[in-house]
């Protein structure tokens, strides 16, 4: 019998765009109990879409939508004396609290950690922040640019560059928010175990800075100690990795001797491959400059869902280059029910990403869809908290939600 | 003390992993706490061990002994190693064993590998119905596509992320290693998760891990963008859909560039002010935001005019200290040196028994009262006596025998 892996754990989640949002959307899915408390303006990612073409409204951006499944969604105004009390109401009872302010936020309000850890030993506080709550540079602000930069991914890439006198450029998307998410629900989680022995809970100190940094460590580790390359223009052109097909790219990776043996036999035994030695790594490495012309016109001759199965199928690494639009076509994410469908009452029903891990006794789930600007106000205020309807409509006429 | 606080103090781990996605997940239980046992046929040992190390100024390949390589020591720390030959059935029986011995028990093989050494979920929960396996392949462990094979750039490319990173006028580019580790991080999410149920209802369960969907589920609004607009998201480079400026310019010197972002008027004029042309808050061009968007390309030129003849630490300083996001675009050298991760203990020293004190990357998160520990990786096979002899009761004399069959080391 399918449960949640999570049920019975009460999130109240603090936070803006995705690094918080994303962490609360990872235990939401598992089945905590999350409350989303937005300002009443509401979290910024309503702004950013992308949106439904011509229509820039903030229940229908896809940011939004996708990164808060699954939870309540309530507003609170932290600068009225009565939200902010609602909002230890809330804390008092939760054994989360997911934020991605600066430090000081909080903590102007009255509510540091050892405020919280007075009014809720076992709460576990996630914090996310540019750079962490301590160091010099604890109160300096980031975000997706700069701090793909500060951890040292931003200055590799894009890999394969031509022209050094190039800037970089940063991963697409809100990588830093989503690896700084996955990071701290692991620690979340991590705390959550170690409070079943103690019952006390922790602070966590994520800073997206580190976590990019910890994605760096092979690299930073091997260029200090071995002496490797650091640069987004490869010391020589390089053979296989991204090439160019018919229809756009492909990623090969044939790299072990039996690899390359099984790639010339699908190129069709080609004139160039003249001789054993072709079939030792080392001397295809030395002979790159070589082999990188032969490689590059066969494949601009293929297709890339085409090559991709016929080299796949031989064992060889292969992937096609897809865009958003092939991904949703992928069969082998349509055989694993990797989409799922959620309706969203402004919206609409459309299919979203799930996630990586299908799980036998705790599958992950789309319990909601994501809660319209103020939508549990009244559950939450009146079922979970205790406010009479009276004291709830106080609330709304002090400007509190 | 420390040792009490350790969060998955008494869980112990077998590790079925090689490279990188997999170790570094075991790595990072073990960071917390857990006993994680590395497990390696001793003669198919982890690939990290073979120690190619790339990409090198030199093309002659470099290799480093089985102990010395910075992959395997920078995603295997904390751990024991266990070599078995996995190649015979006595091997294989051992591994067995020790794996019922543990909580949770993780590869990165490719789909069915575990199931032919007669470890898959089914036949664990046999030894031990409370197990919790988790198996993280390239693509899953059925469908079409199940027997594909797959590295992080291939996982980037196939899960859709790739094809958003470049130059807006250029190729897609994939990005490397760091997609393994991510991939490994949202593995330990999913595997503490499991281990939390466990510990409330008592049941285990099994984890089929796809590296592609990985990928995928970090680019979930990109894929949602598309489904609600049918617009295919295109390479964007640096630009932002609504900030300007934002991008990386070009400082004084070679190949220095300093990242910057900014999100408000109020921070466009302090920047503005850094510059000493405060004039341009107030230029029409610039005033608001979406003014701002519409002349990005000519604000870019008055920003790089000014940043290409200074230098780029001083700058990073000022713009920060006056309100603003601001980064040097760093490489490892400047990491290294960088006194505000010095400040956080982001590198911890391990000291290896054949290199000496190694400075290695922390852990993605601080916790109160918790410190990483900093074991190396294990030696290969150095743990062989204590699995042996004190995880599975095997006699002196047992042990023996097997070393001198080859079966262990």
């Amino acid at each position: 019998m399918a449960g949640e892996a999570l049920s019975g754990i009460r999130v109240v989640e603090l936070a803006t765009m995705v690094s918080g949002p994303y962490c609360g959307k990872l235990l939401a899915d598992m089945g905590a109990d999350v409350i989303k408390v937005e300002p009443p303006e509401g979290d910024p990612s309503r702004q950013c879409g992308p949106f439904p073409p011509g229509d820039p409204h903030p229940e229908r951006s896809a940011l939004f939508l996708y990164n808060n499944t699954s939870k309540r969604g309530i507003t609170l105004n932290l600068d009225t004396p009565e939200g902010l009390d609602a909002f230890k109401r809330l804390l008092t009872r939760a054994d989360v609290l997911i934020d991605n302010h600066p430090a000081r936020y909080l903590e102007s309000l009255g509510l540091s950690w050892e405020m919280m850890q007075q009014l809720n030993p076992g709460l576990v506080y996630t914090s996310i922040t540019p750079y962490g709550r301590t160091g010099p540079r604890a109160n300096v602000k980031g975000d997706e640019l700069t701090l793909i930069h500060a951890g040292g991914l931003g200055n590799l890439l894009p890999t394969r560059s031509a022209d050094i006198d190039r800037a970089p450029v940063k991963m697409g998307g809100y990588a830093v928010g989503y690896h700084g998410a996955i990071s701290a629900a692991a620690a979340t989680m991590a705390s959550l175990l170690g409070r079943m022995k103690t019952g006390l809970g922790r602070l966590i100190d994520v800073s997206l800075q580190d976590v990019i940094l910890t994605m760096m460590r092979v690299n930073v580790a091997s260029c200090r100690y071995h002496g490797t390359s650091w640069s987004r223009v490869p010391d020589r052109p390089p053979a296989m990795g991204r090439m160019k097909t018919s229809d756009g790219y492909a990623v090969l990776g044939a790299i072990e001797d039996y690899h390359f043996r099984s790639l010339v036999e699908i190129m069709g035994n080609p004139d160039w491959v003249t001789g054993e030695d072709w079939y030792i790594m080392w001397y295809r490495i030395n002979h790159l400059m070589d082999i990188a012309p032969m490689l590059d016109e066969w494949m601009g001759q293929q297709q890339k869902d085409d090559i991709h199965h016929r080299v796949a199928q031989k064992g060889i690494a292969i992937g096609p280059i897809n865009s958003a639009k092939d991904v949703f076509a992928n069969e082998q994410y349509i055989f694993r029910d990797y989409f799922v469908d959620v309706e969203h009452p402004e919206a609409g029903k459309h299919r979203y990403a799930g996630w990586p891990y299908q799980m036998t006794a705790t599958p992950p789930r789309v319990g909601r869809p994501a809660p319209l600007l103020g939508q549990h106000n009244q559950e939450v205020f009146c079922n979970d908290l205790g406010y009479s309807s009276e004291e709830f409509e106080h609330l709304k006429q002090l400007g509190a939600l | 003390m420390e040792e009490n606080t350790l969060p998955l103090e008494g869980i112990r781990v077998a590790d079925f992993c090689w490279v990188w996605a997999g170790p570094y997940a075991c790595m990072l239980l073990a960071n917390l706490g857990a006993e994680v046992i590395k497990v390696e046929g001793h003669k198919r040992t982890d690939l990290t061990r073979h120690g190619v190390v790339w990409p090198l100024p030199d093309p002659a390949p470099h290799e480093v002994p089985p102990n010395q390589g910075m992959s395997l020591n920078s995603v295997n720390m904390n751990k024991k190693s266990v070599t078995l030959d996995l190649t015979r059935p006595e091997g294989i029986e051992l591994a067995r064993r020790l794996a019922a011995m543990c909580d949770i028990v993780v590869d990165n093989m490719r789909a069915g590998a575990m199931a032919r050494l007669g470890m898959s979920y089914e036949e664990l929960r046999k030894l031990k119905p409370d197990i919790i396996v988790v198996s993280e392949s390239s693509r899953g462990q059925e469908g079409p596509h199940k027997d594909y094979a797959g590295y992080a750039t291939i996982h980037q490319a196939v899960g859709g992320a790739a094809y958003l990173n470049g130059y807006p006028d250029g190729e897609p580019s994939t990005s490397g290693g760091d997609v393994d580790l991510i991939n490994a991080t949202t593995t330990a999410y999913a595997a503490l998760a499991a281990l939390y149920h466990r510990m409330q209802t008592g049941e285990g369960q099994f984890i089929d891990y796809s590296q592609c969907e990985g990928v995928s589920s970090m680019i979930g609004d990109q894929l949602l963008g598309y489904e609600l607009s049918s617009q295919v998201p295109e390479r964007m480079g640096n630009a932002h859909p609504k900030y300007a400026p934002h991008n990386v310019y070009r400082c004084w010197g070679v190949d220095r560039w300093l990242a910057l972002e900014v999100h408000s008027d109020e921070e466009f004029a302090a920047l503005a002010r850094v510059i000493s042309m405060p004039e341009l808050a107030e230029d029409p061009r610039f005033a608001d935001m979406a003014s701002r968007k519409e002349n990005e390309p000519e604000l870019n030129r008055i920003i790089e005019a000014w940043t290409r003849q200074r230098d780029r630490d001083w700058m990073a300083n000022e713009f920060c200290q006056a309100g603003i996001a601001a980064a040097p675009s760093r490489d490892w050298r400047d990491l290294y040196a960088d006194p505000h991760l010095q400040a956080r203990n982001a590198f911890v020293t391990v000291d290896h028994p054949e290199l000496g004190e190694l400075e290695l990357v922390g852990a993605p998160w601080k916790m109160s009262d918790y410190e990483m520990p900093t074991g190396y990786a294990p030696l290969l096979g150095e743990h062989n006596d204590y699995v042996l002899r004190e995880i599975l009761g095997l006699s002196e004399a047992e042990v023996v025998e097997l070393r001198r069959k080859e079966i262990i080391m």
